[in-house]
C-alpha cells in the first residue's frame, strides 16, 4: 500500500507540471519579436530584452538591430529603432 | 490504515498540483518582459486606450485587442449577413447583381426588398420556395458570439501582453477609418478598407494559430460576419 502511495506521488506531481507547461503563454522574447513584426520591422529573433521601466524594454534582435519597445502615455505600443 | 492514507492523500496532491500550476501561469500572463511587474504596467494602458474608444462600447471590459472586434458589435450574439442574403431568397431576379453591403441594399431598394412585401405578392410557388429557402440560410449563417470571441481573445495565452496590445491599436485605427468612411469623411475606399481588414485578421490568425489554434480557425471563419458588421453603418453606430 505504501508502494503504491509512493508511486502515485510522481504521477500526479508529472500532470501538475505538464499542465503548467501547456498553459504557459509566449516568452518575454517571443512577444517582443512579435510586437517588433507588427511594426513592420524585421526581427527573426530577440536574442536579449533588457527591461528599462515599466512596460519599456530594449530589445536585440538576431541579425543585430535593437529596439526599444514601451506604451506611451496613450496606452499605444510605440517601437523605435535604436 | 495504509489504504484509506492513501486514499485521502491522494486528493491533497491533486490539489497542491493544481495550486502550483495556478501559480506558476500567474508569472508569464503578467509579465511580458524580464520581471513580473511589467504586465500590469502594460495592461494599465490598455484600459485608457478602451476608453478612448469607449463610446461604442457597453461592454464590461476593453483592454483587448481582439476584443475590438467583439466591441464593435457590442451586443451578445449576432448573425452575421454574409452577401446580403436576405434579400436574394425572397427575390431572386432583382438582388442578384448585388455586391453591396446589405444595408445598402436596404437603402436603395427600401420598397422593394423587403421580404414582407414581396412575399404577398409573389406566387404561392415562389413563397414556398422563398420559405424554404429563409430558414436554411438561417441555419447556414454562422451565429457570432463576439463577447465570447473577445473573451477568448483576452483569455488566450499564444500572445503577449505587448503583442496583445499592439494588436488593439491597430484595430482601433481601423475602426476609425470604418467611422469616417461611414461619416462619408474618408478617403479610403470600401476595398482598401477591406484590404487592411484583411490584412489585420491575418496577422491575428498568425499569431494566434501555434498557439491557440481553435481559436484562430474560430476567428478565420468569423471573417466575413465580422466584415459584415462594420460594413453596416447601423450595426456599427449600435457600438
Amino acid at each position: 500500500m505504501r508502494a503504491r502511495s509512493i508511486h502515485i506521488l510522481p504521477a500526479l506531481a508529472l500532470l501538475g507540471s505538464t499542465g503548467s507547461v501547456i498553459a504557459q503563454g509566449p516568452s518575454p522574447g517571443e512577444d517582443l519579436k512579435a510586437t517588433i513584426a507588427l511594426h513592420g520591422f524585421p526581427c527573426d529573433r530577440v536574442v536579449d530584452s533588457k527591461r528599462n521601466a515599466d512596460s519599456d524594454y530594449t530589445a536585440t534582435c538576431k541579425d543585430g538591430n535593437r529596439y526599444r519597445v514601451f506604451v506611451d502615455a496613450t496606452g499605444r505600443v510605440v517601437v523605435k529603432k535604436l | 490504515m495504509h489504504r484509506t492514507r492513501s486514499v485521502t492523500a491522494a486528493p491533497i496532491l491533486i490539489f497542491l498540483a493544481a495550486c502550483a500550476h495556478d501559480s506558476r501561469n500567474a508569472r508569464p500572463a503578467e509579465s511580458p518582459g524580464t520581471g513580473p511587474e511589467p504586465a500590469p504596467a502594460a495592461a494599465k494602458p490598455a484600459p485608457d486606450a478602451a476608453q478612448q474608444q469607449a463610446p461604442p462600447q457597453s461592454a464590461p471590459g476593453d483592454s483587448a485587442p481582439a476584443v475590438e472586434a467583439g466591441k464593435n458589435q457590442g451586443g451578445a450574439t449576432v448573425t452575421p449577413p454574409p452577401a446580403a442574403p436576405p434579400a436574394p431568397p425572397s427575390q431572386p431576379a432583382s438582388a442578384a447583381p448585388r455586391a453591396r453591403p446589405p444595408n445598402q441594399a436596404s437603402s436603395t431598394h427600401p420598397p422593394t426588398t423587403p421580404a414582407i412585401p414581396p412575399a404577398s405578392t409573389i406566387p404561392p410557388a415562389s413563397t414556398a420556395a422563398a420559405a424554404a429557402s429563409q430558414p436554411s440560410k438561417a441555419t447556414d449563417a454562422p451565429s457570432l458570439d463576439l463577447n465570447g470571441l473577445e473573451q477568448r481573445l483576452r483569455d488566450t495565452r499564444a500572445i503577449g501582453v505587448f503583442t496583445k496590445l499592439s494588436l488593439k491599436n491597430q484595430v482601433d485605427g481601423l475602426l476609425a477609418q470604418f467611422k469616417a468612411f461611414h461619416q462619408g469623411q474618408s478617403r479610403s475606399t470600401l476595398a482598401q478598407l477591406r484590404q487592411q481588414y484583411e490584412l489585420l485578421l491575418v496577422k491575428v490568425v498568425t499569431l494566434l494559430q501555434d498557439g491557440d489554434p481553435a481559436l484562430a480557425s474560430t476567428i478565420s471563419a468569423s471573417r466575413e460576419a465580422l466584415w459584415g458588421f462594420l460594413i453596416d453603418p447601423k450595426k456599427f453606430s449600435a457600438i
